[in-house]
């Protein structure tokens, strides 16, 4: 007990030490002291020993309120006394230990025993300050237990007002079907339905009751509709039967009507009357595709009412066009089926893509398997075949040519495209060159399919003259790139007789040319006794060479520039080269032949050769010489309808030539006699401004003079 | 087809056209030409020269035809259009022509003896002193005729061939004549006699025997006189009869003026050279038709002061600044 006492002492006594060092604080310092002083000494009567062992929980349970009632702040100054205290303390003991005294040890015990109270002292703090914290970290959890809770409850009331507005929400937004049910109007709701549907009384106040009320009016008028359409289904069974009945007795009349048909041919044969053949033409012609039904059509009735000479047919199989044209929805299933299969071929042939695209390009330029052909005959026994194709889906029409000539004609070498399938027919009417698609929605297929320009299907399909759309009554119009286009019979109809002349005329002057040409290769004009009277009787130059040439060496001739330039040079006109001589003078004429000749003139180029190359660029008398026959070709043209135009032109070219060198002034400076002595005569050699040689011949005073 | 045929007909014809003779209007507006086809164009030269000039402009206001055979000669009195083709004078109110409405004001024929063939007018010359107009061609007469009366007064003649050119000497009541026949007349309008005769080829230093002797060309300046043709393009002096230079041309030369101090000439070939009076070459300026028929200054209107060349093409080349084409006219 003592010493309990005497350490409390100890704790006690250096008090007022550590207050004097703390200055200030001492007096509070003391008073703090005083209450762990007293509850120490609370505990003391239990005793410290017991402390130690018994009384341990009480000890640790004083301590634990001890906690709540020490101020930490205090505890804090407190703990650095005793810090500094115990630091003095051993300072002391120190400087006792060096001073090595013997009464020092008694000084160095008693301050041994201080610095021990000390150190009781800061063991008592440091429990105090790990209650304290774990106090506080007690505190702290719960609070945060407490907010969590919350937090959660509060979610969860969020939550539900989500919930509830989305309910809302969707109550809100509710469709009733019948809102899409087409109701009667109000008013003939009320004029209509019976007073026991409409209730008045309620429904006129009440919305709500109004439509339920109105709904119950629709029902009942549809359940009455649907009865109708029942009704009106079974009559049409019925009609349907009765159809079927009459149309077996009608099928049971086409053998007999056939039998009697049969019966009847001789009796035809026998009349010159072939209705029947007609009749099975006409049966044919069914399945022909609209345009080449309207070409056949239009075709066969101008060949009966204006041209007798004009014979129509239908080739191809009939079995193919059948079967092509079925059933009408058979076509739409064709096109999904080959598209499915397209699809499917991609999927299988992926490596040979260009397999397929070939596949698509003939699938694209299909002809129909019917064609018409018509065959045109002239009067010399001449036949013009020509035969007309449909491209399905590009919907144009195509036509191909072949000539049959009455006798059996040697081909000129320079003749070669005259009667040539590609050539005959070109610029029929003016620009229809027949090689792009008069339909402007082709190109559209063809680009799709890799297809450039149909011109280079044109040998193997046809050409698709614009005048071959016009007879089969298609009318593409240029503005428009895609539209419907149905064959029109009045287009066909309108365009017939001046496409038919044309083709005609086309055919008879090809074949007049095919001639002249023959004989013009052998260096011979033809003139006809008719044109005689054109030309004088002696001609001294001759033609010696007529060739046809291409277009290209055409252009890489000098002298032909200005007709180039003035767009009289096209690349579907024939060009032709004329070589006419006399004596050193070579005159070569390059012919334009227009498609549209006879009614189209030929245009010549010339360059003499003779004592330096003479165009009409360096000589006024050449160009005159080609607007003697090129400008002024009309009274050239012979007896109608012209064909004779050509041969007259390069008859007047030897003329003029004639007349050309003859009147050229004589350089009396050279030696030597004239190379052309003058035999024509003449009245004047030279006239004018421009010193123009009197190229007009006279016809029967027989002289030359001036236009 | 028959709009085609006949647009390939006209391309032929415009193709195949040569303006022969050309005249400015009184009012120095419009330029007439006329061409082998006998039809006259009348262009607008204040619409081409005009900043907003579109290609419709260069085409002719009115066209209409004159004569049967090619236009070889125009001239404007103050009121009047004059042309001259085959055996045959016609006079237009260019008032009438600028309206539109092209009726001829009178027609007259010079005297001819033969009957064979009707001779061709190739020059007009008017004569503003005493208001007459000499004309020439293929009968190888200058006839003059007054243009108060319609007579014809005198009847120069002496040439073997026909005549080409005239050109008038008014301050000496003088003209001069140039022919096929290769000699320049000198003729006196007061007596209706012959002052003098040159022959042109005879002169060694401008003689051309190859291109032939006929003289297509004449100009007159006071005691000055350029001619050229198949000779080679030579000034003269007129008092002494001698030719002072010959200009080294070797293309013949269709039609000569004197411009201030310059010689502006043209011919075979598509060029108008500028000489100058010593014999140098000062330019060449090319032009479209491959051979100039004839030149034509406006000077009628100083705001349209241009120089216009046509000739064996239908396009008539309008120079507004001496040195280079500006643009072309052209019938359609």
């Amino acid at each position: 007990m003592t010493a309990v006492s005497t350490r409390v002492c100890y704790t006690l006594q250096p008090l007022p030490v550590g207050a004097v060092a703390g200055t200030q604080m001492s007096s509070d310092s003391s008073k703090k002291r005083k209450p762990k002083v007293i509850r120490t000494d609370g505990a003391a009567p239990d005793g410290k020993r017991s402390k130690a062992d018994a009384e341990q929980d009480v000890k640790y349970y004083s301590e634990e309120t001890e906690v709540d009632l020490r101020d930490p702040g205090k505890d804090y100054e407190l703990y650095k006394q005793t810090c500094e205290e115990l630091q003095r303390l051993m300072a002391e003991i120190q400087d006792l230990k060096s001073k090595g005294s013997k009464d020092s040890a008694a000084e160095i015990e008693e301050r041994r025993i201080q610095s021990c109270v000390h150190f009781m002292t800061l063991k008592k703090l440091n429990r105090l300050a790990h209650i304290r914290l774990k106090k506080g970290r007690d505190q702290t959890h719960e609070a945060k237990q407490k907010v969590d809770a919350y937090h959660l409850q509060l979610q969860n009331l969020l939550y539900e007002v989500m919930h509830l507005q989305k309910e809302i929400t969707k109550c809100l937004e509710f469709k009733s079907k019948h809102e899409e049910i087409e109701l009667v109007s109000v008013e003939e709701f009320y004029k209509e339905a019976p007073p026991e549907i409409s209730k008045p009384d309620i429904t006129l106040s009440d919305p709500h009751h109004q439509t339920l009320a109105r709904l119950d009016w629709e029902l009942e008028q549809r359940k009455r509709l649907a009865e109708k359409y029942k009704e009106c289904l079974t009559s049409k069974e019925k009609i349907l039967k009765e159809i079927e009945v009459k149309k077996e007795y009608l099928s049971s009349l086409q053998p007999r009507l056939n039998s009697i048909m049969q019966a009847s041919l001789p009796v035809q044969e026998y009349l010159f009357m072939p209705f029947d053949q007609a009749h099975k033409q006409y049966e044919t012609a069914r399945h022909l595709p609209p345009p080449l039904y309207v070409l056949f059509v239009q075709a066969n009735a101008y060949g009966q009412a204006c041209d007798k000479k004009l014979s129509v047919a239908i080739e191809g199989s009939v079995e193919e066009a059948k079967a092509l044209y079925k059933p009408p929805e058979d076509s739409q299933d064709d096109e999904s089926d080959s598209d499915a299969e397209e699809e499917q071929t991609t999927k299988r042939r992926r490596p040979t893509l260009g397999v397929q695209l070939d596949d698509k390009r003939k699938e694209m330029l299909k002809r129909h398997p019917l064609s018409v052909t018509v065959d045109l005959k002239c009067k010399d026994e001449s036949v013009l075949h020509l035969t007309f194709y449909y491209l399905m889906n590009l919907n144009v029409m195509t036509v191909k040519t072949k000539v049959t000539t009455a006798v059996e004609m040697t081909t000129p070498i320079s003749a070669g495209d005259l009667l040539s399938p590609d050539s005959l027919l070109n610029c029929l009417y003016p620009g229809d060159h027949g090689k792009k698609t008069p339909n402007p929605a082709n190109q559209f297929q063809f680009d799709k399919v890799g297809i450039l320009t149909l011109n280079d299907y044109v040998t193997e399909l046809g050409h698709p003259y614009v005048w071959v759309q016009k007879l089969g009554g298609l009318h593409f119009p240029k503005d428009q790139p895609q539209h419907t286009v149905t064959a029109d019979n009045s287009l066909s109809a309108s365009h017939m007789e001046m496409t038919m002349k044309l083709l005609r005329t086309r055919l008879q002057s090809r074949l007049a040319l095919h001639k002249q040409f023959a004989s013009l290769e052998h260096g011979i004009v033809p003139v006809s006794s008719e044109c005689q009277q054109l030309f004088p009787a002696k001609v001294v130059s001759r033609l010696v060479k007529w060739t046809a040439i291409t277009y290209e060496d055409y252009l890489e001739l000098s002298y032909t520039k200005d007709i180039v330039e003035a767009g009289l040079a096209e690349d579907t006109h024939l060009y032709y080269m004329a070589l006419i001589e006399r004596g050193t003078a070579k005159l070569q004429a390059a012919v334009v032949l227009n498609p549209g000749y006879s009614s189209m003139p030929p245009v010549f180029s010339l360059c003499l050769t003779w004592k330096g190359e003479r165009t009409n660029n360096n000589d006024d008398n050449i160009r005159a010489m080609e607007s003697e026959v090129s400008v002024f070709y009309k009274e050239l043209s012979g007896p109608k309808p012209g064909y004779q135009l050509l041969t007259n032109q390069l008859q007047r070219l030897c003329v003029i030539l004639d007349v050309y060198l003859e009147t050229e002034s004589h350089d009396n400076s050279v030696e030597g006699p004239k190379e052309f002595p003058q035999e024509k005569m003449c009245l004047r050699l030279v006239r004018g401004p421009s010193r123009m040689k009197p190229f007009k011949f006279n016809h029967p005073q027989g002289f030359f003079s001036h236009r | 087809m028959a709009p085609q045929e006949m647009d390939v007909q006209r391309a032929l014809e415009l193709l195949h056209m040569s303006v022969f003779s050309q005249s400015v209007s009184p009012c120095g507006k419009y330029l007439a030409a006329g061409n082998s086809y006998g039809e006259i164009g009348i262009f607008s030269l204040s619409a081409a020269l005009s900043a907003e000039a579109k290609e419709e402009s260069k085409k002719p206001v009115v066209c209409f035809t004159a004569h049967d055979g090619p236009v070889y000669a125009l001239t404007s009195t103050d009121r009047q259009l004059l042309s001259a083709s085959d055996g045959e004078l016609k006079a237009w109110n260019w008032a009438e022509i600028v309206k539109k409405g092209c009726k001829e004001a009178w027609s007259r024929r010079p005297p001819y003896r033969s009957s064979l063939e009707v001779p061709e007018i190739n020059s007009l010359q008017l004569n503003l002193k005493d208001n007459s107009l000499l004309l020439a061609g293929g009968d190888c007469t200058v006839h003059a005729m007054d243009l108060e009366t319609g007579v014809f007064t005198h009847a120069l003649r002496g040439h073997t061939d026909y005549i080409h050119c005239l050109a008038l000497r008014d301050q000496f009541h003088e003209c001069l004549s140039g022919s096929e026949d290769g000699s320049v007349r000198h003729w006196d309008l007061r007596t209706g006699g012959q002052v003098q005769a040159i022959e042109v080829h005879k002169y060694e230093e401008c003689s051309r025997p190859q291109y032939g002797k006929w003289i297509r060309c004449l100009a007159t300046d006071s005691d000055w006189m350029v001619c050229g043709g198949g000779p080679a393009l030579t000034l003269w002096h007129l008092r002494s009869v001698t030719p002072t230079t010959v200009f080294p041309l070797a293309p013949a030369q269709h039609h000569a003026m004197f411009y201030q101090d310059l010689i502006l000439c043209a011919g075979q070939g598509p060029t108008i050279y500028h000489l100058q009076l010593s014999g140098d070459i000062r330019a060449r300026i090319p032009c479209s038709p491959p051979a100039l028929h004839s030149l034509c200054l406006n000077q009628r209107s100083p705001e349209h002061k241009v120089l216009t060349a046509a000739g064996s093409s239908h396009k008539i080349d309008v120079f507004t600044n001496f040195g280079y084409r500006a643009f072309s006219l052209a019938f359609a």
